[in-house]
């Protein structure tokens, strides 16, 4: 299979399989694409940490799927399963929301008719290098195009609790304590709250600032040429200033966030403060680590080229391609959290498409 | 979806392209330009609200945003087109309306994406088929345009004076009067699609004679001392608005007759002014909407709808008739509403009692339906005879 694969996507979780399915829906066949990760099921990181945070729910909207085209999206596939329209009219009121149990049967059902488990090749890549005519990957060949989608390179844990006996990440299987401390103010703090109060528990919120309520990380322009335009003409150093400020702590707005916390406040069960205070447990949901140098293969990429960087972002042409390996012969493409220096949404499933059509082009055409 | 204002554009272009060549064909099946002329407002209006409210207005737009903005357009559109004389019927107006907004719902929603895997991350932008697309649809409207501009009718001027008649038309043109125009000897139409506008008629036997002819307009027209009829319409088909007829020059003219074309579109006569004569408007054998008329002084009937015609009878004056206001006779089906009739004087010389001053009556298995008539002094009210029936809506 690799013996003529002129495509490698190195990482084998949603994003990368998004990539796979986007460059399969474009024309090219299994054994033109070399899929290099660590476990076949492409879903299995996302699938643990869904489940350690008891998510039923996802973020993303209809769009949030990984086949190549985003018509039709989950919310038809949806309304023509159950035979009704009120998907569709949630959809179109921005309101519709896939259960985790329909995205994963949506990635499992993609996953058997791409083929993806005939050109996944199991193994961990550690280097990717420019050579001559591409990059050599790893143990596994050189490819002339390759995407790399490495995922997030691990969980991120304050310092101050890093040591401490307590803390659990929410990402991470647990179960809750009867006094828990949740650290963070993001969608998955606000998941902890609520589960954590449904088990009986009492929460205190511990937060740096108070969350922002938005329904998407991103305003919605900046998904299209619209608000893309004006974030690829910023200067690097607005550019990573901006993305900080985009990457802030939120959760969407509504009574089915509130609605819980407020009755437990009235109770006396939910408390927010600075200090964890005497929980017995700490709940750490405050994401994951950010930067190229928290991801050995990156971070050896950057350093073996000596690649543009800027506030631990690679410097990516707005085609998410690396700019300086990446020519009329060759592609070298970020797709996933890396990914949001060239697409600011490039870490949800809608971003992963992205980054995965324009390399679907250079596949395709050169 | 947060458009570009280029992405804006081409989606609206290339959503309407459909409808435009739906217009197109079906302008060319009904032999009818208001299809295109619809389409054409829609284009223009669509593209004056992307470019200068909609883009500055709606950064990001959610999905059920189409509905509010296509109501709000239709309002628009249908306002446009009654204000610039497009004689859109207003059913199938509405209907090819949401017809053309529900093919762009689809085309944009799953067609484009579908086509073009980037179409939403571009903003709704086309690439290289967008201009192609959006050139093939104003191409089709500007060909529309100028297949109307080449084939409409001449424009003849009628000069101020009196020019001997009669004037016969056979070929489609638009006659205009200037002010002052006289036509002594009447004006004779053989031909479709023939407007004639403020032209004053003098004497002759018929006014204006109008026979096997559609789509004549006869605008602002005013008849004078004829022998016979103001206006005599045979098997033809015309509109006639703002007309004024007086001063019949024997006993047995009348004002308008318009008869035997119960095969045709229905006729409409409107606006008009009608003083004197045997009947003020026959209408026999024929499909036609009489409103918002003054009929005065006749000697025989103010409004007449008979012989198996249809119509409505709708916010007319008839003033001073002798015998009948408004008949309705020989199994015709008339609505007649909002009329005011008054001071009908019975007709006691004819020794008819179905002549006994009836504002309004019906007449040998007619059945007129009434709402919100008003009779005044006229002795015999409202009546029916012959197996003919009324029905009184309130």
């Amino acid at each position: 299979m690799t013996a003529r694969a002129a495509c490698a996507i190195v990482g084998g979780g949603l994003a990368g399989f998004t990539a796979y399915a986007t460059l399969r829906g474009g024309g090219l066949e299994p054994g033109e694409i070399a899929v290099l990760g660590t476990d076949p099921d492409p879903a299995a990181a996302w699938r643990a940490r869904a489940a350690a945070i008891r998510q039923r729910r996802m973020r993303s909207e209809s769009d949030g799927h990984c086949y190549p085209r985003s018509f039709p999206g989950l919310a038809v596939r949806s309304a023509r399963r159950t035979r009704s329209l009120e998907p569709l009219v949630a959809s179109a009121c921005d309101r519709y929301r896939p259960s985790v149990a329909e995205f994963l049967e949506h990635v499992d059902e993609l996953r058997a008719r791409t083929g993806w488990d005939g050109s996944f090749v199991p193994g961990r890549v550690e280097r990717v290098r420019a050579v001559e005519g591409g990059f050599e990957v790893g143990p596994h060949g050189v490819f002339r195009h390759v995407f790399l989608a490495p995922g997030h390179p691990g969980l991120a844990v304050p310092d101050a609790f890093r040591a401490d006996p307590r803390t659990v990440h929410a990402y991470e299987p647990h179960d809750y304590a009867s006094r828990v401390a949740v650290v963070g103010a993001g969608m998955a703090a606000a998941t902890e709250w609520l589960n954590a109060l449904a088990a009986g528990a009492s929460v205190v919120s511990v937060r740096r600032r108070e969350p922002l309520r938005r329904p998407l990380n991103v305003p919605r322009p900046l998904f299209t040429r619209r608000g893309l335009a004006g974030y690829h003409r910023l200067a690097p150093a607005e550019r990573a200033s901006f993305l900080a400020s985009l990457l802030a702590p939120s959760y969407p707005t509504g009574t089915e966030w509130d609605a819980p916390v407020d009755q437990a406040a009235q109770e006396g069960r939910f408390e927010v403060s600075s200090s964890v205070g005497g929980a017995e447990q700490v709940i750490c949901a405050t994401g994951f680590r950010r930067g190229f140098r928290h991801d050995p293969l990156l971070g050896r990429l950057v350093g073996e080229h000596g690649l543009e960087t800027e506030s631990g972002w690679i410097v990516l042409a707005p085609d998410s391609t690396v700019p300086a390996l990446t020519d009329g012969t060759r592609t070298l493409a970020l797709g996933g959290a890396p990914a949001q220096w060239a697409y600011p949404a490039a870490d949800t499933l809608a971003g992963a498409k992205y980054a995965a059509r324009r390399f679907l082009a250079r596949c395709r055409t050169r | 979806m947060s458009y570009t204002l280029r992405g804006r554009l081409e989606s609206r272009l290339a959503g309407v392209l459909p409808a435009v060549l739906a217009a197109a064909v079906l302008a060319a099946r009904i032999e009818e330009w208001w299809p295109l002329e619809l389409a054409g407002i829609m284009v223009a209006l669509g593209l004056a609200l992307d470019a200068a409210v909609y883009h500055r207005a709606l950064p990001y737009q959610p999905g059920w945003y189409a509905v509010p903005l296509g109501l709000l357009e239709l309002g628009l559109v249908m306002a446009i087109a009654r204000a610039a004389g497009v004689e859109a019927p207003l059913r199938p107006a509405i209907l090819f309306f949401a017809g053309a907004w529900l093919v762009a719902q689809v085309l944009g929603h799953a067609v484009f994406p579908v086509a073009r895997w980037t179409y939403a991350e571009d903003g709704g932008e086309l690439g290289r088929a967008g201009p192609a697309v959006a050139a093939a649809t104003l191409v089709v409207l500007a060909g529309a345009a100028g297949v109307a501009w080449a084939t409409q009718p001449p424009t003849v001027r009628l000069e101020a004076g009196i020019h001997r008649g009669p004037i016969v038309i056979r070929s489609a043109q638009t006659l205009v009067g200037e002010p002052g125009a006289v036509v002594q000897g009447g004006i004779v139409i053989r031909a479709d699609g023939v407007t004639v506008r403020d032209v004053e008629v003098w004497g002759g036997e018929n006014g204006i004679d109008v026979e096997h002819a559609t789509g004549v307009v006869l605008d602002g027209v005013r008849v004078r001392g004829v022998e016979l009829d103001g206006i005599h319409v045979r098997r033809g088909q015309v509109t006639i608005r703002d007309c004024d007829i007086r001063d019949p020059a024997s006993a047995h003219a009348q004002g308008i007759d318009i008869s035997f074309a119960a095969d045709l579109p229905a006729s409409t006569i409107e606006g008009c002014t009608i003083t004197g004569g045997r009947e003020g408007i026959l209408v026999d054998m024929t499909m036609a909407h009489v409103e918002h008329n003054t009929v005065r002084a006749t000697t025989l009937r103010g409004i007449t709808m008979t012989e198996m015609s249809m119509g409505t009878v709708n916010e007319n004056q008839v003033e001073d008739a002798l015998g009948v206001g408004i008949f309705c006779g020989d199994y015709s089906e008339c609505e007649i509403e909002k009329n005011v009739v008054r001071g009908t004087r019975p007709d006691l010389e004819s020794g008819d009692l179905m002549r006994n001053g009836y504002g309004i009556l019906a007449h040998f298995g007619a059945k007129a339906t009434l709402n919100d008539n008003f009779v005044d002094a006229s002795p015999g009210g409202i009546g029916a005879f012959a197996d003919a029936t009324i029905l009184h809506e309130k």
